[in-house]
């Protein structure tokens, strides 16, 4: 029988920004690198760094840098490398699951100064970016090519490329054109002990292990990106875009895989529940019907004539799950009414409550019924309103679990039946995480979907990338994991055990 | 342990009925020559973990493999003490037809697994070469391996979503899930497609799966000279037009793909094959449009459909092996889209210079060039290095898929890896620390 080594728990190195002299002479050194204009370090200026998108979590950094050039970018995490500084990176802070929240006397690194579109290249299909490039500028930049690029969370106008790779953030055309992943090609990026590396590129199949697969969506903990190569496509012939009406929830989500079985895969399929429709039309006044339990949003792309032969199935598909209207756009004006109510679902939420809590599972698209049922019954038991507006093509549910938190007890049970709702995604086969991430807020349910096993795994990579666990530390896993391997034999030392990092027992 | 008692507790493993020793029986299953102790073909996974559990406590190498398509793959092996084939993992375990995934173990052949899940009018949209000698679901993932079809719907790297894979120390892990989307811990299916089995077994692989269009059909087109269809491609790219695949075929190729599927090809000229899979009045608009663009920069088509489109396109998947000798050579030159022409040029060059025989096709969408060639040993050496340079000076590379031992030592499989070689190795080292695994054949 051979002894396997088990993850040990060792403490992290003692951070130089602990003592007060050790702070001074740290800051000195950033100053160095980046000059004035390029540290923060001022009380009042640091609170705007505190937390991301979600407000929740609140830790205030020592530090908050600005640098302009990967050189930079280097340097500064060289030098938190040698002195055992935490430090957490940072695109808009549009993220909602506290990804970007700073680390315990710690720095962090906004790369908002990098936003340059580096190269645009029509023929060969490619835009190559710096990381705090916003989303929706790279379409703006190719559009008049007839290109376009085809992620789009709906916080594209403001979020950027480098939190896109690093959440692999999805968006409502996914489901046909697929999430962030798809259509980054290549990055240059800073290893955590400062080295400069390029994985992938402009042309296609580097040799190798897929660096750069590994990296989109690793949250920031494996390094910093600068650099990154995105693929764009051609704008579709045509696009129809229809809603329809339901009086039950699980009637739209039928017909969600009763489309898709029919072998139509449309470009997006979402869904909102009627306290979403209702909040959504006193906002916006998209045209969607009050008194509807539900409505599904569909959209085809493609050729004309092919657009023009789903439709009639689609329609047929609709009818069959009892359908009450469908209202197909007129003209692109009343298809960007019918988007604007689904993109401006959670602000309005405001509007009918006074907090609430977005969750992000992901269950197989044949379970929309089953799952949607078992939301709503944790719904009554906690005494909650839960409101559903999702992508229902992907099986990606966005159910946002309304409190109010004068009331006591109430956003703490807000917060356990949001947990309850990702146990429900679990156990339908699904995720506890479709395009938000991990980050500070779920890695207590990580271990929902993933064993001891499947963690350590993830952990050789970890280990792989930051041996002293200084980029983004305590974030996507559910406890603090460091650099031991399980190894194989007794006998022979394992590289990290040689390292002092971890011992076997 | 001496050999003897190596094998004893492998046979007790696996069982007797699934272990290979006897050098007559062994034959296909030895990577370049290498002489294995045995061939084991594990029933179930726990098997297999116990065999990898073994390996590392004996320090023996392992290499895994599936049919023995790939065998040859990478590097020259540094050691093939056990080759592990997963060929009895073959079972499709689910095939959830409603959410377009199917989950199958990795032994599983490529052309039954399309054959079930056709059953449901839906497939897993990859065509590369050895379809029909035996290319299982694993081997494919290990080694990334695509054909024309990827200009629609990418590679295994697009498709996989779920996997499990057996570590070097024997843990059993998974990675990723069954749904589509899913952004909870790292993307480790992304790490495994195209690490040629270097860092586990993979044992089982979920995949995201697309309805069958109602219908396809491809047209061939010729031109007269290289530069106007090269302005084809580009037009095509740019147009609003779906394409499922688009080849351009070498000259030599052309009129060898035409006499073998039956097709009268235009001799001589470059020729593109131009496939459109979609609802039928979409296929017959779009071919329109196609014939119409080519024609403007001087192309003549045909249009090929049923059964003899089928066999063009098995054609093309399976050139390199099928018009290159056994002992011929296959390379693949990534390059840019804009760089194919300079591939085909330099290319052209060879037969002239060195008396080579070379076929090649470019994904042209992709810039993806499948080239195989033959002939003399020093000429297909200083072939494929200028080919190297040319593509790596463009930001591009060239991987040999197949070529005699000598030929890959002396050019090199893999060509300049880049500034992520350390991060690759420190990789290998953490999943793999006795290096068993395939060693030496990547990283």
């Amino acid at each position: 029988m051979i002894p396997v080594l088990k993850i040990m728990h060792v403490s992290p190195p003692e951070s130089k920004l602990k003592s007060p002299d050790g702070k001074k002479r740290f800051g000195a050194k950033l100053l160095d690198i980046l000059g004035p204009g390029g540290v923060i370090s001022s009380a009042d200026e640091l609170i705007a760094y505190d937390s991301d998108a979600l407000t929740g979590y609140r830790i205030k950094p020592e530090f908050v840098v600005l640098p302009e050039n990967t050189g930079q970018v280097s340097r500064i995490m060289r030098l938190c490398y040698e002195e055992n500084v935490p430090y957490v990176p940072r695109g808009a802070g549009t993220g909602l699951s506290g990804g970007a929240l700073p680390a315990e006397k710690g720095v962090v690194i906004s790369l908002s100064r990098m936003n340059k579109i580096l190269e645009v290249d029509i023929p060969n299909e490619r835009v190559v970016v710096e990381p705090g490039v916003v989303n929706l500028w790279v379409t703006n930049a190719v559009s008049s090519y007839g290109y376009y690029y085809a992620p789009d969370p709906s916080s594209q106008i403001v979020c950027t490329i480098g939190g896109n790779v690093a959440e692999n953030s999805g968006g409502v055309h996914c489901l046909k054109y697929g999430v962030t992943t798809n259509h980054v090609l290549g990055v240059e990026m800073v290893l955590p002990d400062g080295e400069v590396i390029e994985t992938g590129g402009k042309a296609l199949d580097r040799p190798g292990y897929d660096i750069t697969g590994l990296l989109v969506g690793s949250e920031g903990l494996l390094g910093i990106v600068t650099k990154i190569t995105l693929r764009i496509i051609r704008k579709p012939e045509s696009v129809k875009t229809l809603f329809a009406s339901f009086d039950r929830v699980e009637d739209a989500g039928a017909s969600v895989s009763g489309i898709t079985a029919r072998g139509v895969i449309p470009a997006g399929m979402e869904i909102m529940d009627n306290l979403c429709i209702r909040s959504v039309e006193e906002a916006v006044g998209a045209g969607y019907p009050t008194d509807a339990g539900s409505i599904l949003l569909v959209e085809l792309d493609g050729p004309v004539a092919e657009v023009e032969a789903h439709m009639p199935i689609v329609e047929e598909v609709l009818r069959k799950n009892n359908a009450i209207q469908i209202k197909v756009a007129r003209d692109a004006k009343e298809r960007e009414l019918f988007w604007k109510g689904r993109k401006n679902a959670f602000p309005a939420m405001g509007r009918i409550s006074s907090d609430y809590y977005v969750q992000d599972g992901v269950i197989p698209r044949s379970k929309l019924a089953e799952v949607l049922g078992n939301i709503g019954k944790l719904s009554e038991k906690y005494g909650l309103r839960v409101a559903n507006v999702f992508h229902a093509g992907d099986g990606n549910l966005h159910p946002l679990v309304l409190y109010d938190s004068a009331k006591e007890g109430e956003p703490e049970k807000a917060h356990e039946l949001a947990g309850k709702i990702l146990e429900v995604c679990v156990d339908s086969g699904g995720s506890i995480t479709g395009e938000h991430g991990v980050g500070h807020d779920k890695k207590r349910f990580l271990s929902l979907m993933f064993d001891e096993n499947d963690l350590d795994t993830m952990n050789l990579v970890r280990c792989s990338f930051d041996s002293k666990g200084l980029c983004n530390p305590g974030k996507v896993f559910p406890t603090p994991r460091t650099c031991v391997e399980p190894g194989m034999k007794p006998y022979r030392e394992n590289p990290i055990q040689k390292s002092g990092l971890g011992e076997m027992y | 342990m001496p050999d003897s008692k190596i094998v004893t507790r492998l046979t007790e493993i696996v069982g007797q009925r699934n272990t290979l020793t006897r050098q007559d029986e062994i034959g296909a299953y030895q990577p370049e020559g290498a002489r294995p102790k045995a061939v084991l073909f594990p029933a179930n996974i726990e098997q297999v973990s116990e065999v990898l559990r073994f390996a590392a406590s004996e320090s023996l190498s392992v290499i895994p493999a599936g049919s023995g398509t790939k065998l040859n793959l990478g590097n020259i092996t540094e050691g093939a003490d056990i080759v592990l084939s997963t060929k009895n993992l073959n079972r499709i375990i689910e095939h959830g037809a409603s959410d377009l995934v199917a989950t199958a173990e990795c032994g599983t052949l490529l052309s039954e697994f399309q054959s079930r899940l056709r059953e449901q009018n839906q497939f897993l949209p990859v065509d590369p070469p050895h379809l029909l000698s035996g290319a299982t679901l694993g081997g494919i993932i290990a080694s990334n391996d695509s054909g024309p079809l990827r200009l629609g719907y990418g590679t295994m790297r697009e498709l996989l979503i779920g996997l499990k894979v057996v570590r070097a120390d024997g843990t059993v892990f998974k990675g990723g899930s069954k749904v589509v989307k899913n952004v909870a811990g790292y993307d480790l299916p992304k790490l495994f497609v195209g690490s040629l089995g270097t860092l586990g077994i993979i044992a089982e692989a979920t995949f995201r799966l697309y309805p069958i269009p109602e219908s396809s059909r491809t047209c061939l087109v010729s031109f007269d000279n290289l530069d106007n269809s090269h302005e084809s491609v580009m037009s095509l790219l740019k147009s609003d037009l779906v394409i499922s695949s688009l080849e351009h075929l070498s000259p030599a190729l052309a009129s060898a793909l035409g006499e073998r599927a039956g097709i009268d090809v235009k001799g001589n000229s470059y020729t593109l094959a131009v496939r459109v899979m979609n609802v039928e009045k979409a296929v017959r608009d779009q071919m329109k449009t196609i014939l119409d663009l080519c024609s403007k920069a001087g192309g003549s088509g045909v249009m090929v459909e049923g059964e003899k489109e089928e066999k063009l396109w098995e054609e093309i998947r399976e050139f390199t092996s099928r018009l290159s000798g056994p002992g011929g050579t296959v390379a693949r030159a990534n390059v840019l889209i804009t760089d194919v022409p300079g591939v085909f040029r330099l290319l052209e060059g060879f037969p002239e210079r060195s008396g080579i025989e070379v076929y090649s096709s470019a994904r042209a969408g992709n810039g993806v060039v499948a080239v195989s060639m033959d002939g003399e040993r020093e000429a297909l050496v200083s072939s494929l290095k200028e080919l190297r340079i040319f593509s790596e000076e463009r930001g591009g590379s060239l991987v040999i898929w197949a070529a005699d031992s000598n030929v890959k030592k002396r050019v090199g499989v893999w060509g300049n890896i880049g500034t992520s070689l350390g991060i690759m190795k420190r990789i290998k080292r953490n999943f793999d620390p006795e290096n068993i695994l395939n060693p030496g054949r990547l990283v």
